[in-house]
């Protein structure tokens, strides 16, 4: 990869459900460290653009770049690994494994990494404390509230210490003082470990917290904007 | 009451109109008790169909044994039973010739045959007239002119014939040519063997309770979604119980449409009954009819007990208006009761052992009721002992971790579906362990399935039948090694009845340690026998004959030989005697006996011996000594217990696919977003495997001490020795594991499909 290549690019994605046209020449390019809000109308394509951007699906034509690496030509396992290794997510309803406890939940994708279940859960309590829910460690999801398990699940996201993690509506089912901690606390650690953020969102308060806005209509990626200081 | 019955119909209508999820929840709970009433509905039939069964059998039974022996008049037949096997299945034979005008006609024929004459079943027409049936085609050779009907066979799959001969005589008192006057024996059917009675209680209940477990699963299908849907019920201001009501009005009318699909199931399956031969079970459509009384019990207990259940499973749960479903704090399965039912259990069998084995199956329903509360209480139990278990697993790798924490999250749905099988395991282990106990009894035949031994009937004078019999064998397709023949004569002496062996030289040697020996020689195997030279013997009940003064005294016999020289006896008749002794003596037709080592090349070596001796005497008798013959009953409640274990493994396999199908559905985004971070598919795989693997290890560990003490307990009761068949019992364990991977294989695709990204979707 060279200096001014992106970290990662997509170029002219298109993709469809059937007759119906999710995205219709998406283009977007995040770099290292950079905190992109993806907006737009329900509807309009932004999480499935997410999701090809993160390997979790596969556009129907249009290329994925990713540090240089073209990701159309990898296979299942190289994607899963990718994913494992480079990538963390964020969801709107946090998603966290409902049988694992929070600190197992945190844990689980270092131990996909193969990280042992002693170390993995240090570290995950690590993250914890850094999300301020160290206390939730031993309880299930069924048993904290929502807001807290989006710290939760931001502390999951950002244990693999990954360079990019993808956040698909996370305030979205937060009341706004929840959304903005959230927020707070995913823009610091991810700018502390280095990590782009994408996120997608259809809220300006929450996109407030980018570097920058694409805005997503009809499939396809209308405008790439700034966020104002 | 009005509340209720407004709760349920408001249930009902939900379960209709709630849109593709709910119907299709609807049509797959129907579609699980549908196969649980099915089956249902089939043993609730099996007492007309075994009652049917037995009439027509009763019906065409040709032993009088009641009242005095008939004498030959205008309506009196003579009835020779031709009873043989052609390779697995038994042909029924009869060959008849009326003495008179007004002879009784046999159930199933407009007329008797005349001389010559074949009348035949539509099974045994079929096979007569395939490739397949050529070689029993030999020994029914003659035009077939006419069919059995219905009400002469036991089943439409049965192999029978009638021929009429114009040569049947009366023979010496070997049952085998008798005079009747009527056929049908009002109560002709055996009064039940009161073993057979007992394992039919624990067949038929080690059947019936995976069923009853299997419909109360099926009514559980699709929970979480419903619990979903009743917190928007609360927020219209239902109140708890009202939600539980109207949950169970969506269940009741799954239950109904299952009885509806069930009960076509049941029809479609009743028109077939007639096509299909289930491990040589077969009977007629009409047969198939549910008893009235277990019909009903049916019809109106499915329904009840998906109301039932679904309230008792709705009383752990917490649904707040806003849309929050709480499984309330699992409180940990209190053991008590469930250990109470397997100890009542035994406290009811314990009296029945020691007893003679009579008093065990007269106290049936006592006998039932131990058997049901062991199979019940290894039901109960399970969950207790798979929850207590889960919560002691040791930490291991990510699939591991998935699938022990799934189960201590909730490990009830998992080992509820198992119970099904650690039920079925339990029953089939416990009968394995008393039909392997009492084996011996029901089973005759030993050796290595190579030797066949041939009793057939000749009149000529002594020791020629033996020749012709030999010579006939020797030149026999599917004959290997030499024929050992001789004949066996009735022998009285005081109140004993003895036996003498007529053979040539050659033959006796085989059988005894016989040095010198000359036509007229006779010998006496003292070892066996009391009689000594110069006894005086009653030869086939009437003539005298005394066993000479020179005869030899054997103080040794030989035991069994090399089955390859032509395997014998293995204790010969007290008296041996070449047919130069015996000539001149007026003798009744007698027993000419065989051995012959069968040909290694192909299965119908002993079709071909058959072919042979049926030309010499049709009423011989051909048995294979390798061949494990079971006693007719004994035989049939072991085909039921493997047609009824397939059917309900099949049953439990379906339920256990549908329950984990149902998992996938319900789970499906915390999986999507498992595989969005990278988890490797074959890690929520080995999740799965685990999740269904850990249940039915415990369940069948559980199953196995179960079955086995209760086998042991059944084994006490009708007096034998306690011993396991070990090799069983790891069969039927590993029936059940296969059940579970074959589960796990065939959820895989739907896992594919559940990981897809559309599963995060959130809107």
């Amino acid at each position: 990869m060279s200096a001014t290549e992106p970290l990662l690019a997509a170029h002219d994605l298109r993709k469809a459900f059937g007759p119906t046209p999710a995205l219709d020449g998406a283009s977007i390019e995040i770099a290292a460290g950079e905190v992109v809000a993806v907006m737009g109308p329900s509807g309009s394509g932004k999480s499935t653009l997410l999701h090809c951007l993160a390997g979790v699906a596969r556009p129907d034509t249009g290329s994925v770049r990713y540090r240089g690496r073209e990701l159309s030509g990898c296979g299942d396992a190289e994607l899963s690994a990718l994913r494992r290794g480079e990538f963390g997510f964020v969801f709107q309803f946090g998603q966290l494994v409902p049988e694992l406890s929070c600190v197992e939940n945190v844990a689980l994708p270092l131990r996909l990494e193969g990280v042992g279940r002693r170390e993995a859960e240090r570290r995950a309590r690590t993250w914890l404390e850094r999300l301020e829910v160290a206390e939730l460690a031993g309880k299930t999801p069924g048993q904290v509230s929502g807001g807290e398990g989006q710290r939760v699940a931001v502390a999951r996201a950002l244990a693999i210490e990954p360079r990019v993690v993808f956040a698909d509506e996370p305030t979205g089912a937060l009341d706004s003082l929840n959304g903005e901690q959230v927020m707070r606390l995913l823009r610091e650690a991810a700018q502390e470990s280095g990590a782009a953020v994408v996120l997608v969102t259809h809220e300006p308060r929450v996109a407030a917290w980018s570097d920058r806005e694409v805005v997503v209509r009809d499939g396809r990626t209308a405008a790439t904007e700034p966020v104002l200081p | 009451m009005s509340a209720w019955l407004r709760d349920l119909a408001l249930g009902a209508r939900l379960a209709r109109s709630g849109g593709r999820g709910a119907r299709s929840r609807v049509v797959l709970t129907a579609i699980g008790v549908a196969l649980g009433v099915a089956l249902l509905l089939v043993a609730a039939s099996l007492p007309h169909m075994l009652a049917a069964r037995d009439a027509r059998t009763d019906a065409r039974s040709d032993l009088q044994l009641s009242g005095p022996p008939p004498v030959a008049g205008v309506g009196t037949l003579l009835v020779a039973d031709v009873n043989d096997r052609f390779r697995a299945d038994d042909v029924r034979g009869r060959l008849l010739r009326a003495e008179g005008p007004v002879a009784p006609i046999p159930p199933g024929l407009e007329r008797l045959p005349a001389a010559g004459e074949l009348f035949v079943s539509p099974a045994l027409a079929e096979l007569l007239r395939s490739e397949e049936g050529a070689l029993l085609r030999e020994r029914l050779p003659q035009p077939i002119a006419g069919t059995i009907g219905d009400a002469g066979l036991a089943g439409p799959a049965e192999l029978a014939w009638y021929r009429g001969s114009d040569d049947l005589r009366l023979r010496a008192d070997d049952g085998t040519v008798r005079r009747i006057d009527r056929f049908g024996e009002p109560g002709g059917s055996t009064a039940p063997d009161p073993v057979m009675q007992l394992l039919a209680v624990v067949v038929l209940t080690a059947l019936l309770l995976p069923v009853a477990v299997f419909v109360a699963t099926a009514a559980r299908f699709g929970g979480e979604a419903r619990d979903r849907r009743l917190a928007a019920l609360r927020l219209l201001g239902a109140d708890m119980a009202m939600a539980r009501r109207i949950a169970a009005g969506e269940a009741l009318v799954s239950a109904l449409l299952g009885l509806l699909l069930g009960a076509l199931l049941f029809l479609g399956v009743r028109r077939l009954a007639g096509e299909v031969t289930l491990f040589g079970l077969s009977v007629y459509p009409g047969d198939v009819t549910p008893s009235a009384g277990l019909a009903l019990a049916v019809a109106l207990g499915v329904p009840t007990a998906a109301v039932l259940l679904t309230l008792a499973a709705l009383r752990g749960v917490v649904v707040d208006p806003l849309g929050a479903v709480r499984r309330a704090r699992p409180r940990r399965r209190r053991v008590w009761w469930r250990l109470a039912l397997p100890l009542l259990g035994v406290l009811l069998l314990l009296p029945l052992i020691g007893g003679d084995t009579r008093s065990a199956a007269e106290h049936e329903l006592q006998l039932a009721a131990g058997v049901v509360l062991v199979l019940v209480g290894v039901a109960a139990l399970l969950p207790w002992l798979v929850e207590a278990a889960v919560h002691r697993l040791p930490g291991g790798g990510v699939a591991w971790q998935l699938a022990t924490r799934r189960l201590q999250l909730d490990s009830g749905a998992s080992a509820r579906v198992v119970s099904g099988i650690a039920v079925a395991v339990a029953g089939a282990v416990a009968l394995q362990t008393t039909f392997s106990g009492v084996e011996n009894g029901y089973v005759s035949g030993s050796g290595d399935g190579r030797t066949a031994d041939v009793w057939a009937h000749d009149d000529g004078r002594p020791g020629a039948g033996a020749q012709r019999l030999a010579a006939a064998l020797q030149g026999s397709d599917g004959v290997r090694g030499a024929v050992v023949a001789g004949e066996q004569i009735e022998a009285g002496h005081g109140d004993t009845t003895e036996y003498v062996r007529v053979a040539d030289c050659a033959t006796l040697r085989r059988v005894a340690p016989i040095d010198r020996c000359a036509d007229g020689d006779v010998f006496v195997v003292g070892e066996v026998t009391s009689l000594r030279p110069g006894a005086r013997l009653r030869l086939d009940g009437g003539t005298s004959w005394t066993i000479p003064r020179d005869a030899r005294v054997l103080q040794r016999w030989r035991g069994s030989p090399d089955p390859d020289d032509g395997a014998s006896y293995s204790i010969p008749d007290p008296v041996l005697a070449t047919p130069g002794a015996l000539a001149g003596l007026p003798l009744r037709p007698r027993t000419t006996l065989a051995t012959v080592t069968l040909a290694d090349d192909g299965r119908d070596a002993i079709e071909h011996v058959r072919n042979t001796v049926a030309r010499l005497d049709e009423t011989a008798t051909v048995a294979m000594l390798g061949g494990r013959s079971y006693d007719r009953e004994y035989a049939n409640l072991r085909r039921a217990l493997f047609a009824g274990a397939v059917a309900v493994l099949t049953l439990i396999g379906a339920s256990m696919l549908v329950g984990a199908l149902e998992q996938l559905r319900e789970r499906r985004r915390p999986l999507a977003v498992l595989a969005a971070f990278g988890t490797p598919r074959g890690a929520l795989a080995r999740a799965l495997l685990w999740q269904t693997a850990i249940p039915v290890a415990l369940g069948l560990a559980l199953a196995v001490a179960a079955g086995a003490g209760l086998g042991a307990a059944l084994l006490r009761m009708v007096g034998e020795p306690v011993g396991f068949d070990l090799a069983s019992i790891a069969g039927l364990a590993a029936t059940g594991a296969a059940v579970v991977l074959l589960v796990t294989l065939a959820t895989l695709p739907a896992l594919r499909r559940t990981v897809r990204p559309e599963g995060l979707r959130a809107e």
